[in-house]
């Protein structure tokens, strides 16, 4: 039996996300903290039900959505009020560089509302590389509202 | 392609007169490929009948590893085969970040649990980690995919001609999810048995008994049926039956099984519990599958 090795990989498995990151999507619906996922190629593929209450918008409802959507939905934004640039989120940093990042930033809920967090993302790394990211949300300690998020 | 279910049983081997119809041996399928030639899906201790009734000649075989908890690679060294110079054998299974598969299957062929070592094997035995791509042996097209288990773990699908067969023997993909609302991209497993002709998949606790058992890397059989239905399989043989399970406990199973099957639209005979001697035609017609909602 001779045997060979096929790049053409049917279409069945390009539907089917990574095993390491369906269980990362269900660890973060299990959890009470905000927390969101992207892919190996840095797109936002799920955030869980907290995080759908701190943005205001539950990921079924939103769904999918490019770094300019989400940008102009929420943010995030610096200190300053700046919009940051979706190359410098922990979570896009996270899964282009293979390494733990951390920020403290602005977001901007659904209703216009700004909540000052901070985020902790590090990369999924399998025996064939890496397969996205996780991020997890904390408020900011102290609390408090950054005015600028929401100009 | 045809299959034949030489041991059905998860765990521990469980011989004995209450286990005698579905059988005590662990998880072993024999694969007969369109042109002849013969693969395994896993080495439990039900690949020593599978190697007994192999002829003594020269040969290549492939074993496809789903992963290596015991049950599963057991039987390796009562295999025949490995015991004639004149057979070569493959060994697929999956990637570990800690040490190769070789090393680890060494851990089992060695002092002090095994009285021989892999090097001392007569046969000209090798090991292959599985590609991330399809690959092909003899006339058919093999892809491996992670699945979820305890430990890294595979499920493998069989393509040849038109028959297709989905093997995911040791499963949980219910864990921390909804089977029956998860869009299907997001189910463990679903890209291996989407549209199978036939689907051998993990079926160990009854309802009851899975929340006892949360996380321990099977189904249920309502997360085995769910995982049937939303993959639109043709046929589904629920396999590494419980060794607490009895042949009558399994006829319950088994009957309670079909009628769900029934009660969801489908054909109950194209859903059965896998009996070890079992021989399953893969070109016979197919039941009609439930349609996957």
């Amino acid at each position: 039996m001779p045997v060979t090795e096929s790049q053409d990989t049917k279409s069945a498995t390009l539907t089917q996300k990574p095993l390491e990151l369906i269980l990362a999507r269900n660890l973060m619906s299990a959890l009470s903290t905000p927390a969101f996922l992207v892919d190996e190629g840095g797109l936002l593929v799920f955030y869980n039900e907290a995080a759908g209450m701190l943005l205001g918008k539950p990921w079924e409802e939103l769904g999918t959505v490019g770094a300019e959507e989400w940008g102009r939905l929420f943010g995030p934004f610096d200190d300053g009020g700046e919009p940051i640039p979706y190359d410098e989120l922990p979570l896009v940093k996270a899964v282009r560089d293979d390494r733990p990042a951390h920020a403290e930033l602005a977001i901007r809920s659904t209703d216009g509302h700004p909540h000052r967090v901070e985020v902790s993302a590090f990369p999924i790394q399998t025996a064939h590389g890496s397969r996205g990211a996780i991020a997890i949300v904390w408020p900011t300690a102290g609390g408090g509202s950054f005015d600028g998020a929401s100009a | 392609m045809k299959a034949k279910l030489w041991g059905t049983r998860g765990s521990v081997p469980s011989p004995g007169p209450e286990t005698i119809r579905y059988g005590g041996n662990t998880s072993c399928v024999g694969v007969t490929l369109s042109d002849g030639s013969l693969l395994a899906l896993d080495a439990g201790t039900g690949i020593r009948n599978l190697g007994l009734a192999l002829p003594d000649e020269p040969t290549r075989l492939h074993i496809l590893l789903t992963h290596l908890h015991l049950d599963h690679i057991q039987g390796l060294v009562f295999f025949a085969p490995c015991f004639r110079p004149q057979t070569e054998i493959v060994i697929w299974g999956p990637a570990s970040p800690g040490a190769s598969l070789r090393d680890r299957i060494s851990r089992y062929i060695s002092a002090p649990l095994s009285p021989i070592e892999v090097r001392e094997l007569p046969c000209d035995v090798s090991f292959r980690h599985t590609p991330q791509s399809e690959w092909e042996i003899g006339p058919a097209r093999i892809r491996a995919a992670s699945v979820s288990h305890r430990g890294p773990t595979l499920g493998y699908r069989i393509d040849d001609g038109e028959d297709s067969l989905a093997y995911i023997p040791d499963h949980e993909p219910a864990l921390g999810a909804d089977l029956d609302t998860l869009g299907e991209e997001w189910i463990s497993g679903f890209g291996l048995a989407e549209g199978a002709s036939l689907l051998i998949h993990d079926g160990q606790y009854s309802d009851a008994e899975y929340p006892e058992h949360l996380g321990w890397g099977h189904s249920s059989l309502s997360h085995a049926l769910s995982f049937a239905r939303r993959t639109g399989v043709d046929r589904t043989v629920l396999f590494h039956h419980d060794p607490m399970h009895t042949d009558e406990r399994l006829d319950e199973l088994g009957a309670e099984a079909r009628e769900r099957w029934a009660a969801v639209g489908g054909d109950p005979s194209a859903v059965e519990l896998a009996v070890e001697g079992a021989e399953l035609d893969l070109r016979a017609p197919a039941p009609s599958p439930v349609v996957a909602g």
